[in-house]
């Protein structure tokens, strides 16, 4: 596989406490990478260290086959980001803001800002100046300005924060189609698992600074098998059915009226039958899978009983 | 380095403060006039020569500018650091250094010219409207003025090195009011004049002392970047 960044044993000391503890990741080119993990879990600081803009304590960091050191600059040229809050010159108008950082660029292409001003919904506002944005505007705006110069690497910390759910599947299609469209390699990080579930093609877990897991969302789905999950007014009565009756043994009971059934051999109507038969209130009846929430706060609350 | 310094200027819209600069010198020039004027009404006219007059008018440039160029110094170098637009303009593929020392070359360049322009200003406004409005009684002659040519380039380079030394109080605690209240401080420092009725003198007289403080300003603008590289932008 041809990697865009790899970070490896990457760890970052601030006075003393470790934020981020031998991290090893690897981002393929034109995927999307959701990096989750919750509030302070070390994203934030991942992505800085990517840009050159907090300095590794230990390990590097490998972007394009070059190692980034404290002064390199010029890679940074093939690197859209948006890190934290988007910040942009307040007094300057939306496309005075987003000329200039083509300037900074260096990227010349008549047309660029105007377009991406539509792409992201901005049209029609571009001569407002910043300090009379919403959130949810400078977020558009911060996306706008990440991709106007056509990047190579996308890094986006949180870009869907305070934005509306139109805005937020704005994104996600807009996402999707710069990875299809233009190849572009996507670092997206979130502490909200749906957002980026849908997106992503990687999906790299983390928490207290380390990466617990780096898996790729294929994976996850076939990990988390499918279930039948039945409401029932009286599990006693409904766990002899099953091992009885029908000979299921792989369930698990979540509730004080719920069990979960982990084998497929009989449909969903026949142990309803069964049940009803046996004198079962049948509340509820659904086929479900383990989604990645689940699965993301499994591990979490596993990382921390090893920590 | 150029294009960096441009794109500075365009950002912070700089020439806007060229009208800023126009209304400093009107207002030196009329309050150092004025004074003349007014004064000799009570019979003890406040300037007797050319050389008394302008050092008045030398002082209040120097106050003047050093805090002018506070002005400019937090609102292209300190403001960058408190919005936090600084860690947007550190991704970009330029050397950071060179940011830096762009930024400071504005501000040490501007304080520096307009200490220039205004000393020449207000030279010529007095060489052609002293003979019509006597400020003071003794005629000043050309070759008077440009013995003080390389005095003021001194003096305006000396000033453009003390104007950086607010960046040192600004960037603690990354404050404005602070970069400002400092510049103040300084410019009356140094050129505040104690007398004792005959003889005056201010701090900016002893030559070390401008020296001094014009290095100060300069370590400091160094060390603002020169360990840049090693730095977390937080």
């Amino acid at each position: 596989m041809n990697s865009v960044i790899q970070i490896n044993q990457l760890s970052k000391t601030y006075r003393g406490t470790e934020t981020v503890s031998n991290v090893n990741m690897n981002i393929n080119k034109g995927e999307i990478y959701g990096f989750l993990g919750p509030n302070g879990a070390g994203k934030t600081t991942i992505m800085k260290m990517i840009l050159n803009l907090v300095k590794p304590s230990l390990g590097e960091i490998i972007v394009f086959d070059q190692r980034i050191l404290e002064t390199s600059y010029e890679y940074l040229k093939k690197i859209g980001s948006i890190i934290e809050y988007p910040e942009f010159y307040e007094r300057l108008t939306a496309k005075e803001n987003l000329d200039l950082h083509c300037e900074y660029i260096g990227y010349h292409h008549p047309g660029a800002v105007n377009e991406v001003l539509e792409i992201v919904g901005l049209k029609g506002v571009e001569k407002k100046k910043i300090h009379e944005f919403s959130l949810g505007m400078k977020q558009r705006l911060g996306i706008a300005r990440a991709i106007v110069t056509k990047p190579e690497i996308l890094i986006l910390d949180e870009p869907i924060n305070g934005l509306d759910p139109i805005g937020i599947k704005d994104i996600r299609e807009l996402l999707l189609i710069l990875k299809e469209k233009y190849g572009i390699t996507i670092l997206i990080s979130s502490h909200i698992v749906s957002e980026i579930e849908s997106i992503a093609d990687t999906i790299g877990i983390i928490n207290h600074g380390r990466l617990l897991k780096e898996v790729k969302m294929e994976e996850i789905r076939k990990e988390n098998e499918e279930y039948l999950e039945i409401q029932v007014d009286n599990l006693e009565k409904t766990t002899h059915v099953l091992k009885n009756k029908l000979g299921i043994k792989k369930y698990e009971i979540v509730g004080r009226h719920i069990i979960r059934i982990f084998e497929h051999e009989n449909s969903s109507s026949q142990i309803n039958k069964e049940l009803i038969l046996n004198g079962v209130v049948v509340n509820g009846i659904e086929k479900q899978q383990h989604n990645l929430e689940e699965y993301f706060l499994k591990l979490i609350n596993g990382g921390n009983q090893h920590a | 380095m150029l294009k960096i310094i441009k794109l500075e200027w365009k950002k912070n819209r700089l020439t806007s403060y060229f009208k800023g600069l126009a209304i400093c010198i009107v207002g030196i020039f009329v309050a150092v006039a004025l004074m003349s004027l007014g004064s000799q009404k009570g019979n003890d006219p406040m300037f007797p020569n050319y050389e008394e007059f302008m050092s008045l008018t030398n002082i209040l440039i120097r106050i003047v500018f050093i805090i002018f160029s506070s002005v400019i110094l937090s609102r292209i170098v300190i403001d960058e650091y408190k919005s936090n637009t600084i860690q947007v303009l550190f991704t970009y593929p330029l050397q950071r250094k060179k940011i830096i020392q762009s930024k400071l070359s504005i501000v040490f360049g501007f304080c520096f010219f307009s200490i220039i322009i205004s000393t020449l200003i207000i030279n010529i406004s007095v060489f052609f409207l002293n003979p019509i409005m006597g400020f003071f009684e003794a005629p000043v002659s050309i070759s008077e003025i440009i013995t003080t040519v390389p005095t003021t380039f001194i003096n305006a380079f000396m000033i453009a090195g003390v104007s950086l030394i607010p960046l040192y109080f600004g960037m603690r605690k990354k404050s404005t009011a602070t970069t400002i209240t400092s510049a103040v401080l300084i410019g009356f420092l140094i050129n505040a004049t104690v007398s004792n009725g005959g003889s005056s003198t201010s701090l900016f007289q002893f030559i070390g002392v401008p020296i001094v403080f014009c290095l100060l300003g300069l370590v400091i603008g160094y060390l603002s970047y020169h360990k840049i590289d090693k730095i977390d932008v937080a």
